[in-house]
């Protein structure tokens, strides 16, 4: 039997509820919550990296480039270009990659969004 | 006095865009063409340039909303092509972050359509409660939307206990709410009245057209790849096949509605029934497959996906092609907007009609040949691209 | 000469032209506050503390876009009927008692003059839309001229079932009877439930947003105008709504009467005139998250099945109690 205003007591229950909306970003970012596997941005560790290249060769959208430093290979990651897959991280054999959970990757210049 | 309506490339009702051009005399539409080649994208020859390790997440990008299903597709292709077995918890997991996209596109999909009837209070709290999902599938993936979990030999991440504690809690509060809204779009007069007697597809219309997903099983045929051929766990996870008979809006909102519930008691099944053991096995990056050729469907949340690769043993494809469920649905939609006899259809009719067979046109586009000497653009029927590819690929043997 | 001078004061500031467009707007800030709070989200928030200046922000937003007359539309008709929509608007609520029992204008038989505008507007939207010229406008201007078959009779005839109760067709005399009793808690009240409804459908806002359907048909009538044409076409909504709940007040909620200090008279009635059209303004946002949009071939059969033969009822029910 179709009633007419079914939702009513629904949408009066509604107004005394807290709101569904968090004010992220100007107030309330703490209510973010991210969980534990989250893919944001890459934090690499120059330390472990040995320089065999398998991250440039797994990235499929290319956003690795090698090149030498005082310690041998190393790679620089481009944020502009990750497409934030983990296929770099899931390869590492050491370990030296790593997605962490910094997702506000905006900046003024492109500089800033390299990871070396 | 007729006139031509255009609705789209971009208009309010559609996320994507796409031309429909409708005759319209008054309120009533008489006729409909409809045009969907602005997205395409060029993906298939995208697959010849990258090898198949890269090439699962140009499949997982094709479609937004689906890419659970299109890479599930892309590696049982792959791996059929390989002849590699995958282990059993690997099919369970595949089938669990399956079924919760499903759940996630049905109730994106229900949102959507509260809002093209213009019922906003049912499309906010929908996709309020969606949010749950996508709490679900980021604790799983790392990734609310672009999951990227399968990989050629099973799938990247593990599921543990306390994941498993996470999802039983969210499914208990999702069936709670979808039965409400169930409920809600059953007994509110406003929406049986938009959608009651609205779209109605014959089932032997539907047979004839090829109609594919919740648009056939409106219509009151039973065919669910899940069921009649099945793939990783689903010979093994039961399950009921939802069909209605009215063949018309409301019965496609019924049938989403009933398999969110049926695919929450899949995920819990499959959580009880979880196997032990690996979950993935190691492949090369580079993957080399012997020349052949390969098919596999799978049932995505619009309808039957289908995946055909042909290598020739080299580490890129040879050809790969992609034939989505939006594309097969598009005749039927032509059908369900012209008004014929007694059957009506009013412009208020439009975003609702075209809305229920959940068009995911990111995947569907086509190409429209145009040849700017002799500036004209035509489209080629089915008979001609028959006739022309038999020419092309004649063997003299 | 005083006399006229005081009476230019009231029509300009107060309670005339200046108030309701203060007024108006803040009417605009409740229904999309509400409106918001019952599907569990914000709303307005950043202009002006918890938004309340968002829907001047709009207005003055719109003020500063650029106003493109479409080639083919008839330039008078386009440029005419914003202002007319919003002059007609402003002039029907110096009828409404805000701070007495009278507005700043009265006479006999007003109430009918009052009606006979108010579909006047309605024909300003048929206009408005034909003389665009664009396929969209001409179709919600049709369907608004659709909508006004289907509700006007319901609405004229919840409104004279409250003019029998009372006797008299001026507002003067409709407060003056309500005194004792309001008119809602008697044999009005399903005079009431019919004038809400088709108030909804006077002011196109769902269930009944047909002539500007966004899904359908992008904007409707309004589809070509923008600018200061639209800011005005807005503004003079936002009026319409204060106007209509102001006379869902005046004729059933008892005005602007309630218990008085004497000497602060003006400010108790004004505040008893506000809350009680603020109560039938959250009535009718309550319609409009409740429900989907109906087909117009719909709306026309709820009128004419089912509203009307109700009024009628209603008409009845009164003529036999009074």
């Amino acid at each position: 039997m179709p009633r007419p205003g079914y939702m009513v007591s629904e949408i009066y229950k509604n107004l005394l509820k807290k709101r569904a909306t968090i004010l992220y970003p100007f107030k309330e970012r703490e209510l973010v919550h991210l969980p534990k596997g989250f893919r944001g941005r890459i934090i690499f560790n120059r330390d472990k990296c040995i320089g065999c290249q398998m991250c440039f060769r797994v990235c499929p959208a290319q956003a690795i480039k090698i090149i030498e430093d005082e310690k041998g290979k190393r790679p620089i990651f481009f944020m502009y270009r990750c497409i934030y897959c983990g296929s770099c991280a899931e390869y590492c054999p050491v370990k030296a990659i790593e997605l962490s959970d910094i997702f506000e990757n905006i900046a003024f210049n492109k500089k800033d969004l390299l990871v070396r | 006095m007729s006139f031509y309506i255009p609705i789209g490339p971009q208009h309010p009702v559609h996320p994507e865009p796409l031309l429909m051009k409708f005759k319209v005399e008054g309120e009533q539409v008489i006729d409909v063409e409809i045009n969907v080649s602005y997205t395409h994208r060029g993906i298939e020859k995208g697959f010849e340039y990258r090898d198949y390790m890269k090439g699962i997440f140009l499949a997982e990008r094709i479609c937004g909303i689906c890419n659970a299903a299109h890479t599930l597709c892309y590696t049982q292709n792959i791996e059929q092509l390989l002849g590699k077995e995958i282990p059993p918890r690997a099919k369970y997991l595949r089938l669990i972050v399956e079924e919760l996209s499903r759940i996630h596109s049905h109730l994106l999909w229900l949102g959507l359509a509260a809002h093209q009837i213009g019922f906003e209070t049912l499309f906010m709290y929908v996709w309020r409660d969606r949010e749950k999902v996508l709490d679900l599938l980021e604790t799983i993936t790392g990734n609310r939307v672009v999951t990227a979990y399968n990989t050629i030999g099973g799938v990247r991440r593990d599921i543990t206990p306390e994941i498993e504690q996470k999802i039983r809690k969210s499914l208990d509060y999702l069936e709670e709410r979808t039965k409400y809204f169930k409920k809600v779009v059953m007994e509110e007069p406003t929406v049986l009245v938009r959608t009651q007697n609205v779209g109605i597809l014959k089932p032997r219309e539907a047979i004839e057209l090829f109609a594919v997903g919740p648009v056939l099983r409106a219509s009151g045929i039973k065919h669910d790849i899940r069921a009649d051929d099945p793939y990783i766990a689903h010979d093994e996870v039961p399950f009921n096949v939802v069909t209605y008979d009215t063949c018309d809006v409301y019965a496609r909102i019924l049938v989403r509605v009933d398999e969110i519930l049926e695919c929450i008691n899949m995920v819990r099944y499959s959580l009880d029934h979880l196997p032990s053991g690996e979950y993935r096995i190691r492949m090369p990056v580079i993957v080399r497959p012997p020349p052949g050729e390969s098919v596999s469907r799978v049932e995505a949340p619009r309808g039957e996906l289908l995946h055909y690769v042909r290598s020739d043993g080299s580490d890129k494809p040879y050809r790969y092609k992609v034939r989505t469920p939006t594309l097969a649905n598009i005749p039927s939609t032509a059908r369900m907007l012209t008004s014929r006899g007694d059957y009506i259809v009013y412009i208020a009719d439009i975003p609702i009609i075209f809305g229920s067979i959940d068009p995911c046109l990111c995947c569907t586009g086509r190409v429209m040949f145009i040849d700017i000497e002799k500036s004209k653009s035509w489209v080629w029927t089915y008979n001609e691209l028959v006739r022309y590819s038999l020419k092309r690929f004649e063997r003299h043997d | 000469m005083i006399e006229v001078l005081y009476k230019m004061i009231e029509m300009i500031l107060f309670p005339g032209f200046a108030f309701i467009g203060v007024l108006s707007l803040l009417y605009e800030w409740i229904d999309r506050k509400f409106y918001a709070r019952l599907q569990n989200r914000i709303g307005p928030l950043y202009a002006g503390p918890h938004g309340i200046l968002q829907p001047l922000a709009d207005f003055i937003k719109l003020l500063s876009k650029e106003d493109i007359i479409p080639e083919g539309a008839d330039k008078f008709l386009f440029t005419l009927t914003p202002i007319l929509f919003f002059a007609i608007n402003l002039l029907l609520t110096l009828f409404l008692p805000i701070c007495g029992t009278t507005g700043v204008i009265s006479f006999t038989g007003d109430l009918i003059f009052f009606v006979a505008l108010l579909t006047m507007i309605s024909i300003l939207v048929y206009t408005a839309g034909m003389a665009s010229t664009n396929r969209f406008a001409t179709i919600g201007a049709e369907r608004a001229v659709l909508q006004l078959i289907g509700y006007e009779i319901p609405f004229m005839l919840s409104i004279v079932s409250v003019a029998i109760s009372s006797r008299s067709l001026t507002i003067k005399n409709i407060v003056e009877s309500q005194s004792s009793i309001w008119h809602i808690l008697g044999p009005n009240f399903l005079a009431f439930i019919i004038f809400a409804i088709t108030a909804q459908a006077e002011l196109e806002r769902i269930p009944f947003d047909i002539p500007e359907a966004e899904q359908e048909i992008v904007a409707g009538w309004l589809v070509e105008y923008s600018g200061k044409k639209l800011a005005l076409f807005r503004l003079g909504k936002d009026v319409e709504t204060l106007l209509l709940c102001g006379l869902g007040a005046t004729l059933f909620l008892g005005g602007p009467l309630g218990p008085v200090v004497p000497g602060l008279e003006i400010v108790f009635y004004t505040l008893y005139f506000i809350v009680k059209s603020i109560i039938v303004l959250l009535v009718l946002t309550t319609l409009r998250a409740l429900f989907a949009r109906l087909r117009v071939d719909q709306m026309l059969v709820l009128s004419w099945k089912y509203l009307i033969p109700l009024s009628l009822i209603s008409v009845l029910i009164v003529r036999v109690v009074f």
